[in-house]
């Protein structure tokens, strides 16, 4: 079974979607090719992945509640070659989104599900998932943490620095359940090759935290980008 | 200020500026947005590629009616008129508020009043429903108090709606 894992960040790295792919691919068997989608030039050597390919998987950020552009076009060149060569693929998707409810990716999984109808490929459904930038923060801390864990190993400290270090897995785990959960379940459908159905999850972190995180979050990026305040509110 | 934004032939631009004030149109020569956020922390309202959408964000900001003219995509907009939308999100800021109970950015230019989106070409039920649904989701998005989505049969049905 060949799996091609599509990931439609514009971003060249440091991209949620490709992290997010890479725990889905941990769930998958048989051969599995990683593309990367980002400009027209990228077009031609994914169909040409597609052609023998059982399944395909998206995964892609949510850009005003729906489909970014680049993505759209390459669907348009997708479906003229699904029917040129009558592909029999199974297609899924992973959506995240700024935003921290997963819902707010309902839309984009509508097109997908039409995109699907008008290629007469099959519907494997897909995972929405909201505040996509936290699963890469909690990435960094990841690293962070273990950097901090290795230092104490260091300095002879093994028995505080495993709990302590055990603790911040867990609460990393945490925020990750219903991701986890999802990829799990539909993981088990790619296999084979069914349908999943839509899930919609999130980061778990009230909105309300998440909002005053986002903000952080953006005043710390402006002052890492040479300053703050530039008239963020100001109309231009 | 009124706002037309389509992807239909040239020859239409003429004709539809006479009925607005300002004409937007997407001919797909400018580059996709690279999620780079620099048009809200680094240079606000400003998009860092050079191309005819640097600041297309601020004539949409100060729209208080947007009209989108576009072909239909699996029930979502033609990728050239999708592209402008996704180069525009600097007209709202970094910051988060709640609207329509979820999550949203703030607005800079405050709230507008209608969106409008006309979609022509094959389209299928299903897809008329999901198109209906992302004119609705935009409006919350970008803050417009009211919204509507017409399905056209032809281009004929053009100057009974818009205009």
């Amino acid at each position: 079974m060949k799996t091609v894992m599509i990931n439609a960040s514009p971003k060249k790295k440091g991209d949620v979607s490709g992290h997010l792919l890479q725990m889905q691919r941990i769930m998958l068997h048989g051969t599995v090719v990683k593309e990367k989608l980002r400009t027209q030039g990228d077009h031609d050597r994914i169909l040409e992945q597609l052609r023998d390919a059982d399944t395909v998987v998206f995964s892609m950020p949510l850009y005003v509640d729906g489909v970014p552009s680049h993505v759209l076009a390459f669907m348009e060149n997708m479906e003229a070659f699904c029917k040129e060569h009558d592909l029999q693929l199974q297609l899924y998707v992973i959506s995240n989104g700024g935003f921290i409810e997963g819902s707010q990716n309902r839309a984009l999984m509508q097109v997908f599900e039409n995109f699907c109808d008008r290629c007469k490929i099959g519907w494997g459904g897909g995972i929405g998932i909201g505040g996509g930038v936290m699963v890469n923060v909690m990435r960094i801390l990841l690293v962070v943490y273990t950097g901090l864990f290795l230092l104490q190993l260091l300095t002879g400290n093994v028995q505080g620095g495993l709990m302590q270090y055990g603790e911040q897995l867990l609460v990393l785990l945490f925020f990750h359940l219903g991701i986890f959960w999802c990829m799990f379940r539909t993981g088990a459908a790619m296999r084979k090759k069914e349908c999943a159905g839509v899930r919609f999850t999130r980061v778990l972190v009230p909105s309300l935290i998440f909002i005053l995180m986002a903000d952080l979050f953006f005043v710390l990026m402006s002052l890492f980008q040479g300053g703050l305040f530039r008239g963020w509110l100001k109309k231009k | 200020m009124k706002v037309i934004l389509h992807d239909l032939p040239e020859k239409y631009t003429e004709l539809l500026q006479k009925h607005c004030d300002t004409v937007i149109r997407a001919d797909g020569k400018y580059a996709p947005c690279q999620g780079c956020f620099g048009c809200w922390t680094k240079h606000p309202a400003e998009c860092y590629l050079r191309d005819s959408l640097h600041t297309v964000c601020r004539t949409l900001g100060r729209a208080d009616e947007l009209i989108i003219i576009t072909r239909n995509c699996y029930g979502m907009y033609s990728p050239a008129v999708k592209n402008i939308l996704d180069r525009s999100i600097g007209l709202s800021t970094p910051f988060s508020t709640y609207r329509g109970k979820q999550m949203h950015h703030t607005l800079r230019y405050g709230k507008h009043a209608l969106l409008k989106v006309l979609a022509y070409g094959d389209m299928t039920a299903q897809e008329e429903k999901t198109f209906a649904y992302m004119a609705e989701r935009n409006a919350v998005n970008f803050g417009y108090e009211a919204s509507s989505f017409i399905p056209m049969k032809s281009l004929a049905e053009l100057e009974e709606d818009v205009l």
